[in-house]
Protein backbone atom coordinates (compact mmCIF):
# COMPACT_ATOMS: atom_id res chain seq x y z
CA UNK A 1 0.00 0.00 0.00
CA UNK A 2 1.32 3.41 -0.50
CA UNK A 3 2.47 5.88 2.11
CA UNK A 4 -0.37 8.37 0.91
CA UNK A 5 -3.08 5.91 0.87
CA UNK A 6 -1.97 4.49 4.48
CA UNK A 7 -2.08 8.05 5.48
CA UNK A 8 -5.40 9.04 4.41
CA UNK A 9 -6.85 5.28 5.83
CA UNK A 10 -5.32 6.90 9.12
CA UNK A 11 -6.61 10.25 8.68
CA UNK A 12 -10.38 8.88 8.09
CA UNK A 13 -10.52 6.22 10.35
CA UNK A 14 -9.37 8.04 13.44
CA UNK A 15 -11.82 11.24 12.15
CA UNK A 16 -14.75 7.84 12.63
CA UNK A 17 -13.42 7.29 15.99
CA UNK A 18 -12.91 10.90 16.88
CA UNK A 19 -16.35 12.35 15.91
CA UNK A 20 -18.64 10.45 18.96
CA UNK A 21 -16.15 10.90 21.50
CA UNK A 22 -15.39 14.63 20.66
CA UNK A 23 -18.89 14.86 21.34
CA UNK A 24 -19.00 12.99 24.78
CA UNK A 25 -16.10 15.07 25.65
CA UNK A 26 -17.42 18.55 24.76
CA UNK A 27 -20.60 17.73 26.30
CA UNK A 28 -18.91 16.63 29.94
CA UNK A 29 -16.22 19.38 29.67
CA UNK A 30 -19.54 22.36 29.76
CA UNK A 31 -20.45 19.58 32.42
CA UNK A 32 -17.09 20.21 34.45
CA UNK A 33 -15.85 23.19 33.36
CA UNK A 34 -16.71 25.42 36.02
CA UNK A 35 -16.82 22.54 38.58
CA UNK A 36 -14.88 22.65 42.32
CA UNK A 37 -11.57 20.44 41.93
CA UNK A 38 -13.03 17.37 43.34
CA UNK A 39 -15.58 17.53 40.97
CA UNK A 40 -13.66 17.58 38.26
CA UNK A 41 -10.99 14.80 40.19
CA UNK A 42 -13.68 12.60 40.48
CA UNK A 43 -15.10 12.74 36.67
CA UNK A 44 -11.71 12.00 35.65
CA UNK A 45 -10.94 9.38 38.16
CA UNK A 46 -13.87 6.75 36.84
CA UNK A 47 -12.47 3.73 34.99
CA UNK A 48 -15.27 4.74 32.28
CA UNK A 49 -13.78 8.75 31.70
CA UNK A 50 -10.19 7.28 32.03
CA UNK A 51 -10.79 4.98 29.07
CA UNK A 52 -12.86 7.48 26.70
CA UNK A 53 -10.73 10.10 27.76
CA UNK A 54 -7.47 8.33 26.62
CA UNK A 55 -9.19 7.04 23.18
CA UNK A 56 -10.28 10.80 22.84
CA UNK A 57 -6.87 11.94 23.12
CA UNK A 58 -5.28 9.14 20.95
CA UNK A 59 -7.68 9.74 17.85
CA UNK A 60 -7.37 13.36 18.51
CA UNK A 61 -3.77 13.55 18.00
CA UNK A 62 -3.52 11.29 15.70
CA UNK A 63 -6.22 13.03 13.43
CA UNK A 64 -4.44 16.67 14.62
CA UNK A 65 -1.09 15.57 13.50
CA UNK A 66 -1.68 13.54 10.27
CA UNK A 67 -4.22 16.98 9.21
CA UNK A 68 -1.77 19.90 9.90
CA UNK A 69 1.06 17.80 8.50
CA UNK A 70 -1.57 18.08 5.27
CA UNK A 71 -0.98 21.82 6.05
CA UNK A 72 2.34 21.77 5.90
CA UNK A 73 2.70 19.90 2.68
CA UNK A 74 0.50 22.40 1.84
CA UNK A 75 2.08 25.91 2.76
CA UNK A 76 5.60 25.21 3.30
CA UNK A 77 7.59 25.60 0.55
CA UNK A 78 10.84 24.70 1.38
CA UNK A 79 11.51 21.06 1.70
CA UNK A 80 14.03 20.79 4.85
CA UNK A 81 11.79 23.38 6.93
CA UNK A 82 8.72 21.12 6.42
CA UNK A 83 10.32 18.33 7.05
CA UNK A 84 11.63 19.40 10.57
CA UNK A 85 8.35 20.95 10.94
CA UNK A 86 6.69 17.56 10.31
CA UNK A 87 8.71 15.68 12.67
CA UNK A 88 8.29 17.74 15.61
CA UNK A 89 4.54 17.91 15.07
CA UNK A 90 4.91 13.99 15.12
CA UNK A 91 7.06 13.90 18.39
CA UNK A 92 4.55 16.43 20.16
CA UNK A 93 1.76 14.28 19.45
CA UNK A 94 2.92 11.28 20.80
CA UNK A 95 5.24 13.09 23.67
CA UNK A 96 1.64 15.56 25.08
CA UNK A 97 -0.88 12.71 25.04
CA UNK A 98 1.23 10.31 26.79
CA UNK A 99 1.83 12.55 29.58
CA UNK A 100 -1.51 13.64 29.63
CA UNK A 101 -2.95 10.26 30.00
CA UNK A 102 -0.20 8.86 32.70
CA UNK A 103 -1.25 11.96 34.84
CA UNK A 104 -4.88 10.64 34.14
CA UNK A 105 -4.25 7.32 35.21
CA UNK A 106 -2.32 8.53 38.40
CA UNK A 107 -5.25 10.36 39.56
CA UNK A 108 -7.72 8.69 41.99
CA UNK B 1 10.27 21.98 -11.60
CA UNK B 2 9.15 20.51 -8.22
CA UNK B 3 9.92 24.16 -6.22
CA UNK B 4 7.77 26.10 -8.63
CA UNK B 5 4.88 24.26 -8.20
CA UNK B 6 1.79 26.48 -6.64
CA UNK B 7 0.77 26.07 -2.86
CA UNK B 8 -2.51 25.65 -2.58
CA UNK B 9 -5.48 26.55 -2.37
CA UNK B 10 -5.30 29.60 -4.62
CA UNK B 11 -7.14 31.79 -2.71
CA UNK B 12 -6.30 34.86 -4.28
CA UNK B 13 -7.01 33.62 -7.75
CA UNK B 14 -10.38 31.78 -7.36
CA UNK B 15 -14.10 33.77 -6.69
CA UNK B 16 -14.90 32.91 -3.22
CA UNK B 17 -17.70 30.82 -3.21
CA UNK B 18 -19.22 28.59 0.53
CA UNK B 19 -17.67 25.56 -0.29
CA UNK B 20 -14.38 27.33 -0.71
CA UNK B 21 -15.30 29.20 2.78
CA UNK B 22 -16.18 26.11 4.38
CA UNK B 23 -13.06 24.28 3.13
CA UNK B 24 -11.01 26.91 4.68
CA UNK B 25 -12.53 27.49 7.38
CA UNK B 26 -12.46 23.60 8.17
CA UNK B 27 -8.90 23.91 8.32
CA UNK B 28 -8.33 26.96 9.97
CA UNK B 29 -10.98 25.32 12.88
CA UNK B 30 -8.91 21.98 13.09
CA UNK B 31 -6.18 24.49 13.67
CA UNK B 32 -7.47 26.09 16.87
CA UNK B 33 -8.86 22.68 17.72
CA UNK B 34 -6.08 21.25 17.98
CA UNK B 35 -4.24 23.87 20.24
CA UNK B 36 -7.35 23.73 22.23
CA UNK B 37 -6.61 19.77 22.74
CA UNK B 38 -3.10 20.97 23.73
CA UNK B 39 -4.56 23.61 26.32
CA UNK B 40 -7.54 20.78 27.71
CA UNK B 41 -4.13 18.33 28.27
CA UNK B 42 -2.34 21.21 30.05
CA UNK B 43 -5.60 21.77 32.25
CA UNK B 44 -5.99 18.02 33.04
CA UNK B 45 -2.66 17.98 33.60
CA UNK B 46 -2.60 20.74 35.76
CA UNK B 47 -4.71 18.69 38.26
CA UNK B 48 -1.84 16.78 39.36
CA UNK B 49 -0.82 19.97 41.32
CA UNK B 50 -3.53 20.26 44.02
CA UNK B 51 -6.41 21.80 44.77
CA UNK B 52 -4.60 25.11 46.19
CA UNK B 53 -2.92 25.53 42.74
CA UNK B 54 -6.07 24.78 41.07
CA UNK B 55 -8.06 28.05 42.23
CA UNK B 56 -6.55 30.06 39.50
CA UNK B 57 -7.86 27.95 37.29
CA UNK B 58 -11.36 27.89 38.51
CA UNK B 59 -11.42 31.32 39.20
CA UNK B 60 -10.82 31.78 35.44
CA UNK B 61 -13.60 29.64 34.24
CA UNK B 62 -16.02 30.50 36.99
CA UNK B 63 -15.33 34.35 34.65
CA UNK B 64 -17.49 35.29 32.26
CA UNK B 65 -14.52 34.93 29.80
CA UNK B 66 -14.09 31.22 30.95
CA UNK B 67 -17.65 30.82 30.15
CA UNK B 68 -17.35 32.35 26.51
CA UNK B 69 -14.36 30.01 26.10
CA UNK B 70 -15.85 26.73 26.91
CA UNK B 71 -19.55 27.94 24.57
CA UNK B 72 -16.29 29.15 21.73
CA UNK B 73 -14.75 25.65 22.02
CA UNK B 74 -18.11 23.78 21.93
CA UNK B 75 -19.07 25.53 18.69
CA UNK B 76 -15.91 25.02 17.05
CA UNK B 77 -16.25 21.48 18.26
CA UNK B 78 -19.34 20.78 16.53
CA UNK B 79 -18.55 22.68 13.10
CA UNK B 80 -15.37 20.20 13.12
CA UNK B 81 -17.47 17.63 13.70
CA UNK B 82 -20.39 18.48 11.17
CA UNK B 83 -17.75 19.55 8.36
CA UNK B 84 -15.90 16.03 9.04
CA UNK B 85 -19.20 14.24 8.15
CA UNK B 86 -19.60 16.16 5.51
CA UNK B 87 -16.07 15.07 4.33
CA UNK B 88 -17.00 11.44 4.99
CA UNK B 89 -20.29 11.37 2.41
CA UNK B 90 -17.59 13.20 0.02
CA UNK B 91 -15.10 9.89 0.43
CA UNK B 92 -18.34 7.98 0.07
CA UNK B 93 -18.90 8.90 -3.16
CA UNK B 94 -21.55 11.76 -2.14
CA UNK B 95 -23.02 15.24 -1.96
CA UNK B 96 -20.62 16.07 -5.46
CA UNK B 97 -23.31 17.89 -7.05
CA UNK B 98 -23.14 21.69 -6.82
CA UNK B 99 -26.54 22.05 -5.38
CA UNK B 100 -26.43 19.25 -2.24
CA UNK B 101 -22.53 20.89 -1.70
CA UNK B 102 -24.44 23.81 -0.98
CA UNK B 103 -26.95 22.47 0.81
CA UNK B 104 -24.55 20.40 3.37
CA UNK B 105 -22.90 23.33 3.32
CA UNK B 106 -26.13 26.24 5.09
CA UNK B 107 -26.23 22.89 7.14
CA UNK B 108 -22.81 22.38 8.22
CA UNK B 109 -23.06 26.13 9.59
CA UNK B 110 -26.91 26.30 10.88
CA UNK B 111 -26.16 22.78 12.48
CA UNK B 112 -22.88 23.39 14.02
CA UNK B 113 -25.02 26.77 15.82
CA UNK B 114 -27.92 23.85 16.85
CA UNK B 115 -25.67 21.71 18.08
CA UNK B 116 -23.64 23.87 20.43
CA UNK B 117 -26.84 24.62 22.31
CA UNK B 118 -27.40 20.97 22.47
CA UNK B 119 -24.17 20.55 24.02
CA UNK B 120 -24.25 22.89 26.36
CA UNK B 121 -28.18 22.06 26.75
CA UNK B 122 -27.12 18.54 27.77
CA UNK B 123 -23.45 19.58 29.98
CA UNK B 124 -26.08 21.47 31.83
CA UNK B 125 -28.52 18.90 32.20
CA UNK B 126 -30.95 21.29 31.17
CA UNK B 127 -32.80 18.48 28.73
Amino acid sequence: MHHSTKKWLVVKFSSIILIPLMFWFVVNLVSIYDESYIEIVNFFSTTSSKALYSLFLIAAFSFFSLTISEVFEDYIKNEKTKNVATKMLYVFAIIIPLITISSILSLN
Amino acid sequence: MYEKNPLSPHLQIYRWHLSMILSIAHRIIGVVNSIAIVLICLWTISLLFGEENYEIIKILFQSLFGKILVISLSWSFSFHILSEIRHLIWDLGYGFDLKISKITGIITIVGSLALTVLIYLLGKNLI
